[in-house]
């Protein structure tokens, strides 16, 4: 009977202690004992769902690897896309070139009347293209980001005088008169793209404004210097101010014989403005106008290169009269067109796709200006490496790279080497004009 | 005397000096050379710790040095004590990083997953082998310091698939004070993380040679802080095991003990919780983590040698003939050899198979703390990389 009393109290105590061991097994607790347990638990359990986190893992950079591989074509297609864009406008823009060179050529015969005014449309519309061609380049470069500024000093009349001029002539033609404040103010900044905003402000305003004039002028700034371009035109609304500066909008519509362009063109502004980090305003009036301009850093320059060179060109006494201007280019429309062109304007010209054969029919001549083209085939010295060559050759001889590579690098390239650069398509007005520097000063 | 062998990268020594500076010398002479990138050692617990401290830095210098105090030492010629034997690794084989715990109480997942991360980056560095399936981490703990199952969970947390194993420091079966090495210094109540990232194939293993009985104990009263269970099925604990191994509780010693192991049941497996000692109260000592309502199983132990020989079979197939083999041989597997008389034929065993290592307190595989276990890493021959 005792014993039956001692088991039965060990067993109440076994009881006991189990149930409280039941009760506190699942409760997290620090005891060491505890941790043992969730480490066997661990073993069994946990690892199990480790591996499956594992292979989730896997799998995951398996997708990964995936989605890399597909980012890393897409970006392969975007690039291609760019070298596609810029071979195409390559290909597009010589003979565009030339055709604008013949179409030059022929304004200058004597013709009648009737033809006179189609060889202008035809040079007009060979310039739409042109300008089309060059934007649609411009957008793809911009937002590839192969396109770099490439920025200098110059006194800001040295842009905004052709400008003026050019802009005067095609406002004239619709009417409008153009108001031209010229500046001497040196600035810094890329002139090509300067250019290319400021020409779009000017076509913008030319092209919406049905009455009255325009305005090109500079106003000092704190901290830069405002190139403005003024209109009489509609104004822009409110809401439109921001919109206006994506691809294919346009304020209003415009009329159906001013439907050119995409609806680029304050796009590519707003793009150059940023990358050249030169902010862009607009003030307008509903009914009385628009004001865009862009503020540009003044050069760092010390006061004796701050003088003027003044660029204005004397037609009274024109130097391209008789002067040896040779034009070295491998294809034969450009050599053609050049010849046509240069004749023209009463140049002696030689023209050949290589030196040597430029030298077999010069009859000992010395060149006072040579037109080389930067890319002369691919397995050939490129057109800076051999103006170079001319240039020891013929001590004093101007040079004028023309190229349709509009990256820095070339320009840069051609700046080092002292020698001038022009950008295909080749505007006849600005050849002419940097032709009658060249050879007034030397 | 000093007897050594050396295999991919892998020399092993050990000295049976008592001179702690004529011991570490002849030991650097054998382990030093070029490329030489860690050295592990175990060394008895008779050496005078400090002076062997400053011996070990005399005479490895740079080269980093990690290791702990021993039951007994597994040496190139098998089981011995009162020696000193170390393995060192090739850098060119082995990324070896090294990291010393010193506050166990506060070893939480926030100290344990940057300390982890940190060893990895540092092997990773190395770029001796891809860090994933490449790498285990040995632990040496401080066998009396009550904390080996907290501390292992949390680092077996931070470690996540890396396999890891190790052994408790001992200290010749006196209890009293068992220690760890690293950065020059013995330390108490502290922890060191060696983490290997190797080219050579390699298996962390873990064997036992016990099976279990009917008989179940439960126990009812615990004193988890000292890890005592006072007493099993409502009787003082020493007397209810002296009844259940039928000995008197005066003839209760560790060689009983390690005849006659307990085990707790978890997850279907077996995990010895062994007894360090019976004390006067008529409590009995565990080497691991004790807790009041768990049932103990009563465990029968089958040939140790077979079992080992088996184990150690398993691993030559799979890795080929063994380079070296570190393991961590509970001092009482060791005190079954003993009395069974089959030390020799053990030592023949693990010496073939290229085994050092020492006797612990309690081995850790998988940051679970068990016992009476052989625990251990195997590096192959086996082209891995």
């Amino acid at each position: 009977m005792a014993a039956l009393r001692e088991e039965n109290r060990r067993l109440r105590i076994v009881c006991t202690a189990l149930m409280e061991r039941v009760e506190a097994g699942g409760a997290p607790n620090g005891a060491p004992y505890a941790a043992f347990e969730r480490s066997v638990l661990l073993a069994e359990q946990v690892r199990e769902r480790t591996d499956a986190l594992h292979r989730t893992l896997d799998e995951l950079s398996q997708v990964n690897a995936r989605l890399l591989a597909a980012h890393a074509d897409a970006q392969a297609a975007n690039e291609s896309k760019t070298k596609f864009l810029a071979a195409v406008s390559h290909d597009l823009l010589q003979p565009l070139n030339a055709a604008r060179l013949f179409a030059s050529a022929l304004e200058a015969h004597a013709l009648p009347a009737a033809s006179q005014a189609l060889v202008g449309h035809i040079g007009r519309s060979l310039k739409d293209v042109e300008g089309l061609l060059g934007t649609l380049v411009d957008i793809s470069r911009l937002d590839a980001g192969v396109l770099h500024a490439d920025k200098a000093p110059f006194a800001v009349n040295t842009l905004l005088d052709a400008l003026a001029e050019e802009y005067r002539q095609v406002a004239g033609v619709r009417g409008l008169s153009l108001h031209y404040v010229p500046s001497l103010v040196w600035v810094e900044s890329d002139l090509a793209l300067l250019a290319r905003v400021v020409r779009n402000f000017l076509s913008n305003a030319v092209r919406y404004t049905e009455h009255g004039h325009l305005l090109l002028g500079c106003r000092r700034r704190r901290d830069g210097l405002e190139i403005m371009v003024g209109d009489t035109g509609p104004g822009i609304p409110e809401p439109q101010r921001q919109a206006i500066f994506l691809e294919f909008r346009r304020a209003s519509q415009p009329q159906a014989n001013q439907s050119r362009g995409l609806g680029l063109g304050l796009a590519i502004v707003d793009r150059i403005s940023t990358m050249l980090g030169h902010p862009v305003r607009l003030a307008s009036r509903l009914g009385h106008g628009s004001l865009f301009s862009i503020l540009v850093p003044y050069a760092d320059i010390g006061e004796d290169s701050a003088a003027p060179s003044r660029t204005s060109i004397e037609w009274d006494d024109d130097p391209l009269q008789g002067c040896v201007v040779w034009v070295v280019d491998d294809d034969p429309a450009i050599t053609e067109g050049m010849q046509a062109l240069l004749g023209s304007w009463g140049c002696r010209v030689r023209a050949a796709a290589t030196v040597s054969a430029l030298e077999a029919a010069s009859d000992g001549e010395r060149p006072a200006v040579l037109l080389v083209d930067y890319h002369l085939g691919d397995h050939r010295e490129n057109g800076i490496d051999l103006a170079a060559r001319l240039r020891r050759r013929y001590p004093g001889l101007a040079a004028v790279v023309i190229t349709a590579n509009h990256e820095a690098a070339v320009k840069r390239a051609t700046r080092e080497a002292g020698i001038h650069c022009l950008l295909k398509p080749l505007k006849p007005l600005r050849l002419k004009m940097l032709l009658g520097t060249l050879l007034e000063s030397r | 005397m000093i007897t050594s062998f050396t295999n991919r990268g892998l020399i092993a020594a050990a000295s049976r000096e008592a001179d702690p500076q004529v011991a570490a010398h002849a030991l650097a002479a054998e382990l030093c050379h070029e490329h030489a990138g860690f050295v592990l050692f175990f060394c008895s617990a008779e050496y005078p710790l400090d002076r062997l401290a400053d011996a070990l830095c005399q005479a490895f210098g740079e080269l980093p040095v990690s290791g702990c105090t021993t039951a007994g030492e597994l040496t190139p010629d098998g089981y011995d004590r009162g020696s000193i034997v170390a393995i060192s690794f090739d850098r060119r084989f082995f990324a070896v990083e090294t990291a010393l715990i010193d506050d166990l109480d506060h070893f939480d997942l926030p100290v344990a997953q940057p300390l982890v991360d940190a060893l990895l980056e540092r092997c990773r560095r190395q770029a001796v082998a891809p860090v994933n399936e490449h790498s285990f981490a040995l632990t040496l703990l401080d066998g009396l310091s009550s904390r080996e199952e907290q501390v292992l969970a949390t680092l077996d947390a931070a470690l996540g698939r890396i396999p890891s194993f190790g052994g408790s420091a001992g200290d010749d079966n006196h209890l009293t004070h068992t220690h760890v090495y690293a950065n020059g210094r013995f330390h108490t109540r502290a922890a060191v993380v060696v983490m290997m990232n190797t080219r050579l194939p390699f298996d962390v293993f873990s064997t036992h040679h016990l099976e279990p009985l009917e008989h179940k104990l439960v126990v009812t009263g615990a004193d988890r802080e000292r890890r005592r269970v006072l007493e099993l099925n409502g009787v003082p604990a020493a007397e209810l095991y002296a009844a259940l191994v039928g000995c008197p509780v005066e003839a209760l010693a560790p060689a009983v003990f390690a005849r006659h192991p307990l085990a707790v049941h978890l997850g279907g497996q077996h995990y010895v919780r062994s007894i360090q000692r019976v004390n006067d109260d008529g409590s009995l000592s565990f080497y691991c983590a004790v807790e009041n309502g768990i049932v103990l199983t009563a465990m029968q132990p089958t040939p140790l040698l077979d079992d080992l020989a088996r184990m150690l079979q398993r691993l030559e197939a799979r890795l080929g003939e063994p380079a070296a083999i570190i393991g961590c041989d509970c001092f009482l597997r060791r005190m079954a050899l003993e009395s069974l008389d089959q030390l020799d034929q053990a030592s023949a065993l693990l010496r073939r198979a290229r085994v050092v290592g020492f006797n612990t307190y309690g081995e850790q595989h998988h940051g679970m703390h068990v016992n009476q276990t052989f625990t251990g890493v195997a590096f192959g021959t086996l082209p891995a990389l």
